[in-house]
């Protein structure tokens, strides 16, 4: 439970994601959860990202608490129905899963197995309450569970927004809080400039916000970003520090190194370093903070 | 036909309690045909809500109106004179009409009289069952003309699951086996070789899974 101790506690909790292999060998997942094994609160296992067929988080969580990490397991309800949800919820408690954290899940449309149908038999804020209700001993149909599982929950929130979306984004806040969300991730942050407008109306010693670091790979990948994802907001100035950097794979990681810094004497949870198959870096993005 | 069957009136009530002008609004298509939201059931709900209101004190106007098609920009323009005299439309047309009307008239709160039910065929007056889920790709050349998706209660592509019992569904007697009615006419047109290709994984893509679908006909777009 180190990972809730430590949002508990004030202190600033490290995350890191590690994608399960599209296959069953795990030793590069494994390797290089354990090259930050000390410096890493617990691992968030993605669930099927982007739609692409690989293990499942119930899985990758399993493997590396088995290795001795913690690990977040993600749920979402796009490919699984109530009964699942719940029984792979279940599954994951009983077996020593401590974090989970329920996510929108991308449309399968945009996957790898495109002709797949969707499930969505219920919806993100329904999972959030299933969860609490399991917390009281009590499944989705109002049956006692023989058993009842402690989960540290988390959901996703968005930073970003201005105006009315940000109201409609702190309303869902505030609904999830009620749903029993301990505490939030949020999509990718490049700077503090973008989450202004959020950080006025949230109290980040009452919620806990842990927002994502992602580990640039090259301009081409910021400026793609950029275009493509309107909620993360990489400024000029990021993008002008790459262009002009004579080792950009350095600079990528500098960035990294920088944000993460950042958030963490402007008082966030922790941080959720992302690498999307550059996992090999972490080490060297969170060097600082290895003992 | 799209099927669609009454709402209980008590939800209807509770829908439109809060409105003093209502225009009840039927569909002279299929929802005629199955009884549900046609000119007759558009008369007997009128009816039933007027001595409703009545029997409660409460001043409420229901007037009736039955378009050719509620899902037709044609048929949806015979009452724009007349729908800003209406506090809301009471649609007794299937999901498609309902909010055919409500796009055409933002202004107005549109309310469901019927529930949409499937795509069917009568059985007999009275009894309508599901034939087609509208999965956009159509297997029916292969499966006898009786189609697995909207009919078997698993989906299954490849010939009956475990459960068929004496020709029902394990769903219980009243269902018949999709799958042993899909034998019985490929054995009858002689074609049970049909029965023995399998079947490749079906693409849901045509289904809903690729979000909500469009079809577009560029050679008849005006
Ligand atoms: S018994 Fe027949 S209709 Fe029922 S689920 Fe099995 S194959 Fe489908």
């Amino acid at each position: 439970m180190q990972f809730k101790n430590k949002v508990e506690s004030g202190e600033f909790a490290i995350l890191a994601e590690i994608e399960p292999p599209k296959g069953v060998d795990t030793t590069v997942m494994v390797e290089n959860a354990q090259r930050v094994k000390g410096v890493v609160d617990a691992f968030i296992v993605p669930e099927m990202s982007n739609a692409v067929m690989r293990m499942s988080s119930l899985g990758g969580s399993l493997l590396l608490n088995s290795k001795g990490m913690e690990s977040v397991m993600q749920v979402c309800c796009r490919d699984r129905n109530r009964l699942a949800l719940q029984g792979d919820i279940l599954a994951a408690c009983a077996s020593g899963v401590k974090n989970i954290i329920a996510v929108k899940g991308v449309d399968p449309g945009n996957g790898d197995h495109h002709q797949t149908r969707a499930v969505y038999d219920i919806s993100l804020s329904e999972l959030l309450n299933t969860m609490q209700l399991f917390q009281e001993g009590k499944d989705m149909a109002g049956i006692n569970l023989k058993g009842s599982p402690e989960i540290f929950v988390g959901s996703n929130i968005t930073m970003t927004a201005t105006g009315s979306l940000l109201d409609k984004e702190l309303e869902e806040l505030r609904s999830k809080v009620d749903s029993g969300t301990d505490y939030f991730v949020t999509p990718p942050v490049f700077d503090m400039q973008s989450v202004n407008s959020f950080l006025k109306k949230v109290d980040l010693s009452k919620t806990h916000i842990i927002p994502t670091v992602l580990l640039l790979k090259s301009l081409g990948m910021a400026r793609y970003i950029s275009k493509v994802m309107p909620h993360v907001k990489i400024p000029d100035s990021v993008i002008k520090r790459l262009q002009e950097a004579p080792d950009k794979a350095r600079e990528c990681t500098r960035i990294s190194m920088d944000m993460i810094e950042t958030l963490k004497s402007e008082g966030f949870s922790g941080v959720n370093v992302s690498t999307i198959g550059w996992e090999n870096k972490l080490p060297e993005i969170l060097g600082v903070f290895a003992d | 036909m799209i099927v669609a069957d009454k709402k209980p009136i008590d939800e209807v009530i509770e829908t439109i309690k809060d409105y003093e002008k209502i225009l009840l609004l039927g569909c002279n298509e299929c929802v005629t045909v199955c009884e549900a939201g046609g000119k007759k059931e558009v008369e007997v709900l009128a009816s039933a809500l007027r001595m409703y209101f009545l029997n409660n004190g409460k001043k409420v106007s229901i007037e009736e109106k039955t378009l050719e098609r509620q899902c037709d920009h044609e048929y949806l323009e015979e009452i724009r004179d007349v729908i800003d005299q209406y506090d809301a439309v009471l649609s007794l047309a299937c999901g498609v009409g309902v909010q055919f009307t409500a796009d055409k008239y933002l202004s107005t709160p549109v309310l469901p009289g019927v529930n949409t039910c499937f795509l069917g065929a009568t059985e007999k007056r009275g009894v309508w069952t599901e034939r087609c889920q509208a999965c956009g790709k159509c297997i029916l050349a292969s499966t006898g003309g009786i189609c697995p998706v909207s009919r078997c209660a698993k989906r299954v592509m490849n010939g009956p699951c475990g459960g068929s019992t004496n020709g029902k569904c394990e769903l219980g007697p009243d269902t018949d086996c999709a799958w042993q009615l899909i034998i019985n006419r490929l054995e009858a047109m002689g074609k049970m070789d049909e029965y023995e290709k399998l079947s490749p994984l079906k693409d849901w893509a045509t289904d809903r899974a690729g979000g909500p679908r469009t079809v577009e006909r560029e050679d008849i777009q005006s």
